[in-house]
């Protein structure tokens, strides 16, 4: 049994092995990547960044190698004009509730482009005030549309993000943007006359219709629960709510509640896609003090309504536990290529992230550990993104005329992109110029603010090399042996293996090294030397 | 004789592998370089660096608050030292003392040494150069001696680091407050030193004691000052330094063979007694005055190796004479294999 997990391991590793020797030169806007989506066009991809203080987009476009791989042809940047605003919101990490901890992306045409929402600063200065929405038609035409908030300012000071703008569906036949809105309801932005028209409406659960509030009326939760996602049904054209009682359509036959399983229940994201299409839908709310999440879905004409998502051992065997007995997940995104839905998922804190891949079953696992432990999520392990980054966002785009690309945001190691429906994955990132030969060593990042981060060791070299990385400490004691004779190959960009190649400010033992500076040796077996310098602040002493 | 002079010489270089060699066998629970205390173990001086960095048997070494504060006790003039290390990677070090004799009996001396990186580029995660900083981490020593007889001379000397990551500018931590500079609680270091006749001396050298728990130089770093960053621990290993110097002539010419062997406690504990939690390590030096002005110099600080020279003139300024030594010290770090031809040091007496 162990033989054929190791089988399946070093299939995965092999399989997911990352191409990088095509990608050379790069440049996002930053590495931080909050999200991804299509722009429009075949190849096309928008990635949305935040460096610290400034957002900016990236457009990258791919083209596929005959052996399909994929190959970067062009990225070109912009920053967002507002730099007070952004899509990336403070605290996007930590948020209870599940809608508040995502970025919807959604791609509505030539004439807005990619959607995203606006925050601006609150009194303490961070991003967390509700302020609209960008959207995106080229790196020339970021257009801010800031939108009204008919709720007074101390309200919104307070609870901000129960207005936040965290869904989008655009119908291209009746030119009507939908705008999902938290606790203000559901907007629509009516593009089809001379002037556009924007209106804002909340649902009404006594009379069951979309209403127009009246002037300074106060919230009314009971009645006019909150709207989290809007999506339009790809077959029908009906829009669909997700709301803070249950799922909800708009048809010409009325407004109605159309899942019993999920009547009264917090839906705060709603996905739809594939074929036959899913419909998948997420639950998150508070109990005391836990966050409890749940993933449903309707798979084609197998559903009449939504039912949990199975989780599958390895064999195909329904668990009775699955991931959200471990940690509390929000579902980023879900991109649809066939059958298949990858559902992007990340835990609260951004510890954990990765993709399920559903198949017309539920979640297989891909792998069951030593400890027994099953395996939902890919990722890091899987080869999807080559350092350990909190995958952010996920979308599919079309890459060629005939093919379907997938694409992952990262927190830190920008974009990976994937021309074979995850098996291999493209890491497009910024990385400084080297010289050949070790001639520049890197260290990416060079301060280590807590032993444990990591820090890339970024080096050339011109040929297949044995490559040993040690670590000195200021008075040159080796404190490390990174590795010793491993092989790397020549690479137009980066030689350096990014799971093996880094340093966490630890010793040989593992002890937190004290803070100070480290200087780091690169060395071949033909004789080049490097030194790159890391900086500690310093651990814990164990 | 010469046989006997051999002898001892054969065995400090033996003692002084055998520590470099116990080092490598016994650092198992914890790498030394990765402990607080490197500008420390690093010496200050070049004289002393020029011979293996031994000096705390040697009653001429300075800066005496640094290496063993009992030699202050036998000082009888004013006396400063002013060193410059530049080391190949950018990095920068130094070391001034004065010294002299308070009473008849007892002696005072304060030092400063000095290790810095000149060009420490500020990466960020998207590979950018951000800045450049020039940290540094320097340590104050404020001794005191008293020399019991003619022979013996005890000393304390009180010290105290200041370091600055230069960090708190850069664009790299922007939105957070930075704490840069941090400074350590006061530590204690004890010494003793004997002069047994003309030829032989020894010295006991015990470094970073603390009132704290344990006696250990413990201290806690908050790297910014609205706690955005986690905080970080501080410890100095406690070190057991003795050493031992030997005076001769070898076809006439006055020679000097010096031994150090030194124990590092890398462990927050009173005493360790488990041997993997020490690191042992020797160094050894050996000076020859083939002029009377002019001194070589070779040693071995644990598996670094170093070539000195020294040349002694005098300034006249009126009657007086101010007796000035210059030296060079030539050093290769073994374990990385860096050469630095760079180290010049000063150093004399105000009579």
């Amino acid at each position: 049994m162990k033989l054929g997990y190791a089988i399946l391991t070093a299939g995965l590793l092999v399989g997911g092995a990352l191409s990088t020797n095509a990608l050379a030169g790069e440049t996002l806007f930053s590495n931080y990547v909050f999200a991804v989506g299509p722009a429009g066009q075949n190849g096309a991809l928008w990635a949305f960044s935040r460096d610290g203080s400034y957002s900016g987009l990236t457009l990258l476009n791919f083209n596929v190698s005959s052996k399909g791989a994929v190959v970067t042809e062009a990225t070109a940047q912009a920053q967002v004009e507002t730099d007070t605003l952004s899509a990336a919101r403070y605290e996007i990490f930590d948020d209870d509730f599940a809608e508040r901890r995502r970025i919807p992306a959604v791609y509505a045409g030539s004439k807005l482009g990619l959607l995203l929402p606006m925050f601006s600063l609150d009194e303490n200065g961070r991003q967390s005030q509700p302020a609209g929405y960008y959207s995106v038609r080229d790196l020339r035409n970021i257009i801010e549309n800031p939108l009204d908030e008919p709720v007074d300012e101390d309200t919104l000071q307070k609870q901000p993000m129960m207005y936040a703008t965290s869904g989008f569906a655009y119908d291209s036949t009746a030119k009507r943007l939908w705008v999902a809105r938290g606790a203000l309801g559901v907007m629509v932005h009516d593009m089809s006359g001379k002037k556009n028209v924007d209106t804002t409406f909340v649902l009404n659960l006594k009379t069951n219709k979309l209403e127009v509030p009246k002037k300074n009326a106060e919230l009314d939760l009971e009645n006019n629960p909150e709207i989290f996602d809007v999506r339009l049904h790809p077959e029908t054209g009906d829009l669909w709510l997700a709301t803070a009682k249950g799922l909800w359509v708009k048809s010409s036959g009325g407004l109605k509640n159309v899942s019993k399983n999920l009547k009264d229940s917090r839906v705060t994201g709603l996905w739809m896609g594939g074929s036959p299409l899913q419909i998948i839908a997420e639950t998150n709310y508070k109990k005391k003090d836990n966050v409890v999440g749940g993933l449903w879905r309707i798979y084609g004409e197998k559903n009449k309504d939504f039912v949990k998502v199975d989780f599958l051992d390895t064999a195909g065997k329904v668990q009775k536990k699955d991931i959200y007995d471990e940690a509390d997940y929000t579902v980023g995104n879900v991109a649809f290529i066939g059958k298949t839905a990858y559902v992007l998922v990340h835990a609260i804190g951004g510890s954990i992230s990765g993709y399920l891949k559903l198949d017309s079953l539920g979640a297989r696992a891909w792998e069951k550990d030593d400890d027994g432990k099953l395996q939902w999520l890919y990722g890091y392990e899987t080869g999807a993104t080559d350092r350990k980054a909190v995958i952010m966002s996920m979308c599919a785009f079309p890459l060629s005329k005939n093919r379907t690309g997938l694409a992952i945001a990262t927190y830190g190691n920008g974009v990976s992109v994937s021309a074979d429906s995850g098996a291999t994955w493209s890491v497009v990132l910024n990385r400084a110029k080297l010289s050949n030969n070790l001639g520049s060593i890197r260290m990416v990042p060079s301060v280590i603010v807590s032993p444990g981060e990591e820090s890339l060791v970024s080096y050339k070299l011109d040929k297949e090399s044995k490559v040993t990385i040690e670590v000195f400490s200021y008075d040159m004691r080796k404190v490390r042996t990174i590795v010793k004779d491993a092989v790397r190959n020549a690479d137009a960009s980066r030689s350096s293996n990014p799971k093996e190649d880094y340093w966490d400010g630890r010793d040989d033992h593992g002890k937190d090294c004290t803070m100070g500076v480290y200087y780091i040796r690169v060395k071949d077996n033909h004789g080049h030397i490097g030194w790159g310098k890391a900086m500690t602040l310093g651990g814990n002493f164990r | 004789m010469i046989r006997l002079k051999n002898l001892v010489v054969t065995t400090l270089a033996v003692c002084s592998l055998a520590g470099s060699a116990m080092a490598i066998g016994f650092t198992k629970k914890s790498e030394l370089g990765g402990f607080d205390g490197f500008v420390e173990r690093m010496g200050g001086g070049v004289r002393e660096l020029g011979r293996g960095n031994t000096g705390t048997a040697d009653t001429a070494t300075m800066p005496g608050a640094f290496w063993n504060p009992a030699l202050l006790g036998f000082r009888e003039n004013i006396g400063y030292t002013l060193n410059v290390e530049k080391r190949d990677l950018d990095r920068l070090g130094g070391a001034f003392g004065i010294e002299g004799k308070v009473g008849k009996r007892m002696g005072v001396g304060f030092a400063v040494l000095y290790r810095g990186d000149r060009d420490f580029k500020i990466i960020d995660e998207d590979d950018q150069t951000v800045s450049t900083s020039k940290p540094f981490f320097s340590m104050f020593y404020l001794g005191f001696a008293y020399r019991a007889t003619r022979q013996d001379a005890f000393g304390l000397s009180l010290s105290m680091s200041y370091d600055n990551l230069d960090i708190a500018d850069s664009r790299y931590f922007e939105g957070i407050e930075v704490e840069e500079s941090f400074r350590s609680p006061v530590t204690i270091n004890l010494g003793w030193t004997r002069q047994w006749n003309a030829k032989w001396s020894s010295s006991v050298v015990i470094r970073n004691l603390s009132f704290s728990k344990n006696l250990s130089a413990k201290w806690t770093k908050n790297p910014s000052r609205d706690n955005t960053l986690n905080s970080t621990e501080g410890v100095r290993p406690k070190v057991l330094q003795i050493g031992l110097g030997y005076r001769s002539k070898i076809m006439g010419k006055p020679v000097y063979a010096w031994m150090e062997a030194l124990d590092y406690q890398v462990a927050d504990t009173l005493l360790a007694f488990d041997p993997q939690l020490h690191v042992w390590t020797g160094r050894v030096g050996f000076e020859c005055e083939a002029t009377p002005n002019a001194t070589f110099r070779v040693g071995m600080d644990d598996l670094n190796w170093m070539l000195g020279a020294g040349y002694k003139f005098e300034i006249r300024v009126g009657k007086r004479r101010f007796p000035i030594e210059l030296n060079y010290a030539f050093l290769y770090e073994t374990s990385a294999g860096i050469w630095s031809p760079f180290s010049l040091g000063l150093r004399g007496y105000i009579p």
